[in-house]
């Protein structure tokens, strides 16, 4: 016993002494791109993880669940949807305040949830009919008002979260609020105490998945001023919701106990209660073996296939982001507020972009340095977007011989014999990566894509020879920094479909600052009143998803999933997107005591 | 000496004004805002609505003028507010303080706890097994990184033995104030505490061996042994006196070093307090935290210093100045 143990230290000892050395020499570490699998087979390899627990076993009476809230930083407290920001301040809400729409696999409105939308015929007016039996957890009911009030919040100058975004613009009469002209938002009405009415300027078939969710009771909030409600006592000290879980007692950034919701509207949840604590990312696979914790959205940089846990499952599911890599082909005029393309741009030969996504092994970088967490992506447009996402894309897949074939076309070839091509004009040609610091494979990664380019002749340096921290890398991106000809960026996608905001030409956020009318009139059709109708818009978001490979102003290169970790006494755990509105209401434990790794 | 302590504190007056441009301007220069990053949180977000946020926070302000505005509300106790947090600087560090605090004390307390009596011992018996032993036990804790050091004992007492628990600083659902609140913010302060003790030893043992070499070979203390004194009598009185004079001049710094917050422990343990607020407010720039920690910080310093010089003076009549 006593001799385990000190192995075990020894071990730990070594590991993180590895670990130490390893962020000394990640570079070193790099897979080089002659070991790249022969095949595509493993790009479907994500799909090993369950999406819900399999554990089969009786469910025991009540329970309480410990849950893990992992992140390195307390979480800061701001327990209300309509002002938080952080996603740990989300991981606490969502038992006790959760989304009142219930949604399908293309994350549209169905029904099911706490509220129901029904359409007008026009598309441009929405009935949101909240259930009846839907109560605040201190006993007043959630009633239309308390939706109504919610939006009058978020619209209100005073407002200081990030809520107030393109979708609340669209209904008639907030821009008139928004800006103090008009006392209410006209396109706002209450029809009766459980039903609202909102009426939008545009059908925007956007609002299927993007409609304001999130009730805020009037009866609590109605009297602080809308600037002092993010700092109040109802959204930090004592927040109600309407959830299956209610807040019982709370350390504010280290942990919350909640107990059942015995007037939850669905019926009271199986469990007893729900434990949460703070779990710092370095312990929680202890965390996890000890069954202090039982459930945990786990690490994506800890997770190796092999050293893991052996008494928990693994659920999985893709994440609603992707990794690409940017060029940039111009600059974003502020005055116009449109994006103006360069011609003579480093990166504007289209097909040096092609060459530089089809030199990139995506496919070794997601088995060997992400352990299969991250998978080759084909298209702007992401798999959990499965109505819309076009399978029959196949993207930039490793091909560096075509990459070559490609450069010799454009004019890249090697004209002095170092190795390296030169422009089509015979000027040498250094072209600047820039890339973020993140995790401890961010590094290793940059550097394996310099090693990719360099195989098919291409000189891709590192921008400033370093990777840039999160903050500057943005900054630098934002303002077109000239320095920067590629970079290697993530968007989150969040719910809807709509990529307008990230590629139109007046869309700031479109760093890599393509413009195309073809572009810009696919993205004006897919959120349009035709788009309503899902095939017409699956066939021009199928267009759009080809014309952005073939164009190639951005390359999609992986998709990410996310990993759960769930102890084995977890029943009744479904993670899939579409699933049922109660997930976290539905948990059963079949033990008393959580299993532990001996 | 009241002469001397009054005349340090009005010096610092102008040296917290150089500091307070300082910090601003570096805090300024770095790159991205409190909003950077904010359309990760929503991808709807509209850049008009950012540069709303951006006039109303007056970050497009010149930066004289932000400066007069800070410094302004800063001589009339308002610190801000945070962005992340949403809530006033004041309230935000203070509710980490307590935590910082308590943390701060007794690996203060621990620290002189084992480094007094060990670099005692070490210098009386030197050469021994046992000064061998305990300068090793100080070369091992000077280099051990602290955060491995704080994983292993977290792993050893918290996960092996199960004997503290692994994070926090205090159970949820016990009713703050009471006496078993205490205990168990007690016990969750342990583990931390003795992390962050055993391995900032090593300067105290070091002086404090070498000062007792040092007077055991002077003459007073010969008169004092020729005379009969006894042997321990030697070492506590004549010796151990004047031996603790360096250590009572790094005291002030010790004493303010208390609310300083330690990073790596706070994040390993899970226990919320200044360090970490630091790090995350720097990545995060919400400039009002950064600024008024670092401002803190710096005050902390200049008081650590005259609380040392003033404890020197008052233990070593030598150095007082007139």
């Amino acid at each position: 016993m006593l001799g385990n143990t000190k192995k075990k230290i020894v071990s730990i000892l070594f590991i993180a002494f590895v670990l130490v050395l390893s962020a000394c020499t990640s570079g070193k570490s790099t897979p080089t791109a002659q070991d790249a699998p022969a095949t595509n087979e493993s790009v479907k390899e994500s799909g090993k993880f369950p999406k819900a627990a399999t554990n089969t076993a009786a469910a025991i009476e009540g329970g309480t669940m410990n849950y893990g809230l992992i992140s390195d930083t307390p979480f800061e407290g701001i327990l209300n949807p309509i002002f938080y920001s952080g996603n740990p301040d989300f991981e606490v809400i969502q038992f006790f305040y959760p989304s009142f729409f219930a949604t399908d696999e293309n994350f549209d409105v169905k029904d099911g949830g706490a509220a129901n939308i029904s359409f007008s015929n026009d598309n441009k007016t929405v009935n949101v009919k909240i259930d009846d039996k839907l109560n605040w957890s201190d006993g007043n009911p959630v009633t239309a008002e308390d939706y109504a009030f919610a939006f009058e919040v978020i619209g209100n100058k005073d407002y200081d979260g990030v809520r107030y975004d393109t979708s609340f613009m669209n209904i008639v009469g907030m821009e008139d609020y928004h800006a103090g002209k008009a006392k209410t938002i006209s396109g706002i009405k209450i029809v009766n105490d459980k039903e609202v009415q909102i009426d939008f300027k545009e059908a925007d078939p956007s609002v299927k998945s993007g409609l304001w969710s999130y009730p805020l009771e009037k009866k609590v909030f109605g009297d602080i001023p809308v600037a002092d409600m993010s700092s109040s006592d109802p959204v930090r000290k004592n927040p109600i919701g309407y959830g299956p879980y209610k807040i019982k007692a709370m350390v504010t950034g280290e942990s919350v106990q909640f107990e059942a919701n015995k007037d939850y509207f669905h019926g009271a949840p199986k469990l007893a209660g729900v434990n949460l604590k703070v779990v710092n990312p370095n312990v929680v696979i202890e965390s996890l073996k000890k069954g202090d914790i039982d459930l945990a959205s786990f690490p994506n940089s800890l997770y190796d296939g092999k050293n893991v846990p052996t008494n928990v499952e693994f659920l999985g599911r893709q994440e609603l982001s992707y990794d690409y890599i940017g060029f940039k082909l111009g600059k974003f005029d502020k005055a116009k507020g449109e994006s103006i393309m360069n011609p003579d741009a480093k990166m504007a030969n289209k097909e040096l972009r092609q060459a530089m996504g089809y030199a990139l092994n995506n496919e070794q970088v997601g088995t060997q340095l992400y352990h299969g967490l991250r998978t080759p992506a084909t298209s702007l447009i992401i798999p959990a977007f499965a109505q819309y996402h076009d399978d029959s894309i196949k993207g930039y897949n490793y091909d560096p011989e075509k990459a070559k074939q490609l450069l010799d076309q454009a004019g890249y070839v090697d004209k002095d014999g170092d190795g390296l091509r030169e422009d089509p004009k015979g000027n040498k040609l250094t072209i600047n990566y820039a890339a973020m610091s993140g995790d401890t494979i961010s590094e290793a990664r940059a550097q394996f894509y310099l090693q990719n380019w360099k195989d098919v002749g291409l000189n891709v340096q590192l921008l400033d020879g370093r990777l840039q921290e999160f903050n500057s890398f943005y900054d630098r991106i934002e303002k077109d920094d000239p320095d920067i000809d590629v970079y290697g960026a993530a968007w989150g996608t969040g719910t809807d479909i709509n990529p307008a905001g990230l590629y139109g030409s007046k869309a700031s956020f479109n760093y890599s600052r393509f413009v195309s009318a073809e572009n810009d009139k696919l993205l004006t059709e897919g959120a349009s009143a035709k788009s309503f109708d899902m095939a017409y818009r699956k066939d021009i978001y199928n267009q759009w998803q080809q014309l952005m490979i073939d164009q190639a102003p951005v390359i999609p290169s992986l998709y990410r999933y996310e990993v759960q970790a769930v102890n084995k006494r977890i029943k009744n755990y479904d993670i899939s997107y579409g699933g049922s509105y109660d997930s976290l209401a539905e948990i059963e434990l079949t033990s008393d005591k959580p299993e532990v790794q001996q | 000496m009241w002469k001397f302590t009054l005349r340090r504190i009005l010096i610092m007056i102008p040296q917290l004004f150089v500091l307070s441009v300082l910090i601003f301007l570096l805090a300024k220069a770095m790159p991205g805002d409190a909003l950077t990053g904010a359309m990760q949180a929503n991808p709807n977000v509209s850049p008009q609505v950012l540069a709303e946020q951006r006039e109303k926070l007056g970050l497009n302000d010149p930066a004289w003028q932000q400066y007069g505005r800070w410094v302004g509300n800063l001589v009339q106790g308002d610190l801000g507010k945070s962005y992340v947090h949403k809530i006033g600087v004041a309230d935000l560090i203070g509710s980490r303080l307590a935590n910082t605090f308590y943390l701060g004390v007794a690996i203060l307390v621990l620290t002189y706890l084992i480094s007094i009596p060990l670099g005692i011992l070490s210098g009386r018996y030197q050469n021994s097994l046992l000064d061998k032993t305990i300068t090793g036990y100080t070369y091992l804790s000077f280099a051990t990184p602290l955060f491995i050091f704080a994983l292993l004992i977290l792993f050893v007492f918290g996960f092996q033995l199960g004997w503290f628990p692994t994070s926090g600083s205090v159970d949820v659902g016990i009713d703050p104030g009471s006496g078993s609140y205490y205990a168990n913010k007690f016990y969750h302060l342990i583990l931390p505490a003795i992390a962050g003790a055993l391995v900032s030893t090593t300067a105290t043992i070091q002086y404090l061996r070498n000062e007792v070499i040092d007077t055991r070979l002077k003459d007073f203390v010969k008169t004092a042994r020729s005379k009969g004194v006894p042997e321990s009598k030697v070492y506590s009185k004549h010796i151990l006196r004047n031996s603790l004079l360096p250590i009572a001049a790094f005291l002030g710094y010790d004493l303010t070093g208390v609310l300083a917050g330690n990073l790596f422990i706070e994040s390993i343990f899970g226990y919320p307090g200044l360090g970490q607020l630091f790090l995350q407010s720097i990545t995060q720039r919400d400039y009002s935290v950064v600024t008024i920690l670092v401002m803190l910080s710096g005050l902390l310093a200049l008081i650590g210093t005259l609380l040392s010089d003033i404890i020197l003076s008052w233990v070593d009549p030598r150095i007082r100045i007139g």
